[in-house]
């Protein structure tokens, strides 16, 4: 999936101007910035929530093989959580009764077994997570958007959800373009990072490969040799960014 | 001895029902209620026993069932299908929110001598003021619901490729059913009110008739045993609908 020029507008200044970047095949690319930035735009963009004022987006997949994890869950609080992850599959036209048996599956894989007839209300957060999971995963998705997922959830739920996720893009090969403020996340789980300048007219300033090998363990990885040196270089020109626009200002 | 705890507060409310009504039969046996205003209790029951003895209550519950109910089942279908397709076609929100906000600031009961006019004075005129009180209801639940339906809901089944139709499906009348569910009491009792008043104004059946045909003849005990038959009716009524919501709301 590449991104080329991407300027997107609500109206008045640009938020996002050329604004480009590629996720390669099976590759985990991570963006971060200054809030304000419109990290969570160029994902509304790529979905297609949001229209660009110009830029292009090309992909070679189609719209089903591209999901998206918001920070919320926005599971819809009147379906069980197997009916939730069900879902997109009957509205790609899976007959109902097998999608019911993948959603199954799915939960079950997802440590879910025995809460398919749940409804979000009645999980924890990490549950409801666990089930946008699965409703995304279900779909065979080839990339996965993530709006800063991970950042709702208390620090042990977190760090066992994200292992699961890392394990399950890994296996499968699916290339993610994650939002994130947190640059130890960013980090660990990243084949690239891409820093965002401070919006408005923000665009990405710098790309960071991350030199950690895979298959990698979220938690360990923060101890790679690679690891701070790379923290601390983009911490400063992180902060440097943000000092330099508030010079401006 | 007085049972403690909130488990038993039933039995207690049920205790001070049986004083008052102990302490208004003395009032009453001891002279110092006019019975011509306030009757005793025990003639309330007499009437209300009355009533179902020589079975000529059941054509009256019969008029007022159907006029209450079908005002209400034609409201909450006209309520719904219009606040739906208002609150999704902007043009048509144009054309009906003004008409709807006009019938929501008046009374709308003073709506009933005309509907006797145009429709008569048999079923169609309570029909038409139970299902007007109803309707309007309705419609700005229903509206107004679906212009605040969570935007995070409808990007999630856009973006796992749902359609306009799907939306509606699995997001607006989910939504719908939830914000009528939760009025269907106030929309019961309105159905009621329009179906009554209805019958106040011209009728020769019906609840509502039974009661101006008692205050015209100052039989106060009939009008109790109308009023407590009503209010009988309502809370039954009222408990169906709780069950109802409760079921159907059961995610919430």
């Amino acid at each position: 999936m590449r991104v080329s020029d991407l300027t997107i507008s609500y109206g008045g200044e640009p938020v996002l101007e050329g604004a480009s970047l590629t996720v390669g095949d099976g590759r985990f690319v991570s963006l971060v910035g200054p809030s304000g930035s419109g990290k969570s735009s160029l994902l509304r963009a790529v979905i297609g929530l949001q229209r660009p004022l110009s830029g292009t987006i090309e992909t070679k997949l189609a719209r089903s093989q591209i999901g998206i994890l918001f920070q919320d869950d926005a599971l819809l609080p009147w379906k069980t959580a197997r009916d939730n992850v069900a879902l997109g599959l009957s509205l790609n036209g899976m007959e109902r009764g097998k999608a019911l048996a993948e959603a199954e599956a799915w939960l079950e894989r997802l440590d879910l077994a025995g809460f398919g007839d749940r409804f979000p209300r009645h999980l924890s957060g990490g549950q409801r997570k666990r089930v946008a999971l699965a409703q995304v995963l279900a779909m065979k998705p080839e990339l996965i958007l993530m709006d800063e997922p991970f950042a709702s959830l208390d620090a042990i739920v977190g760090a066992r959800i994200v292992k699961d996720v890392v394990a399950l893009v890994e296996g499968q090969g699916i290339s993610v373009l994650l939002v994130t403020h947190d640059l130890e996340e960013a980090i660990s789980l990243s084949d690239e990072v891409c820093l965002l300048s401070q919006g408005p007219r923000a665009h990405i300033i710098q790309h960071y490969a991350v030199p950690i090998p895979r298959p990698r363990d979220p938690i360990h990885s923060r101890t790679h040799p690679a690891f701070a040196p790379l923290y601390e270089r983009l911490w400063a020109d992180l902060s440097r960014e943000v000092d330099h626009r508030a010079e401006a200002a | 001895m007085m049972l403690p705890g909130p488990r038993y507060a039933w039995l207690r409310q049920l205790a001070a029902v049986a004083v008052l009504l102990a302490v208004w039969e003395a009032a009453g046996r001891a002279d110092m209620l006019n019975p011509m205003y306030v009757p005793n209790p025990s003639r309330i029951g007499a009437a209300l026993v009355d009533l179902f003895a020589d079975g000529r209550i059941w054509p009256h519950l019969d008029a007022t069932f159907t006029a209450a109910l079908g005002g209400l089942a034609l409201g909450i279908a006209v309520g719904i299908i219009l606040g739906v397709v208002a609150a999704l076609v902007p043009a048509i929100a144009e054309l009906i929110e003004p008409v709807m906000s006009v019938l929501n600031a008046i009374p709308r009961v003073i709506l009933a001598p005309l509907f006797v006019i145009w429709l008569g004075i048999g079923l169609a005129s309570k029909v038409a003021l139970s299902f007007i009180l109803v309707a309007v209801l309705i419609f700005f639940t229903v509206f107004n619901g679906i212009r605040q339906v969570d935007r995070r809901l409808v990007e999630r089944v856009i973006t796992l490729g749902g359609s306009r139709w799907s939306l509606v499906r699995h997001v607006y009348l989910p939504s719908v059913a939830a914000w009528v569910l939760g009025n269907l009491k106030i929309a019961v009792g309105f159905a009621f009110t329009g179906a009554c008043v209805g019958e106040f104004v011209a009728a020769t059946r019906g609840l509502g008739y039974l009661l101006s045909f008692a205050q015209s003849t100052y039989n106060a005990a009939l009008m109790f045993a109308l009023i407590l038959l009503i209010l009988v009716v309502v809370l039954l009524i009222f408990a169906i609908a709780g069950r109802l919501e409760k079921y159907l709301l059961r995610w919430n």
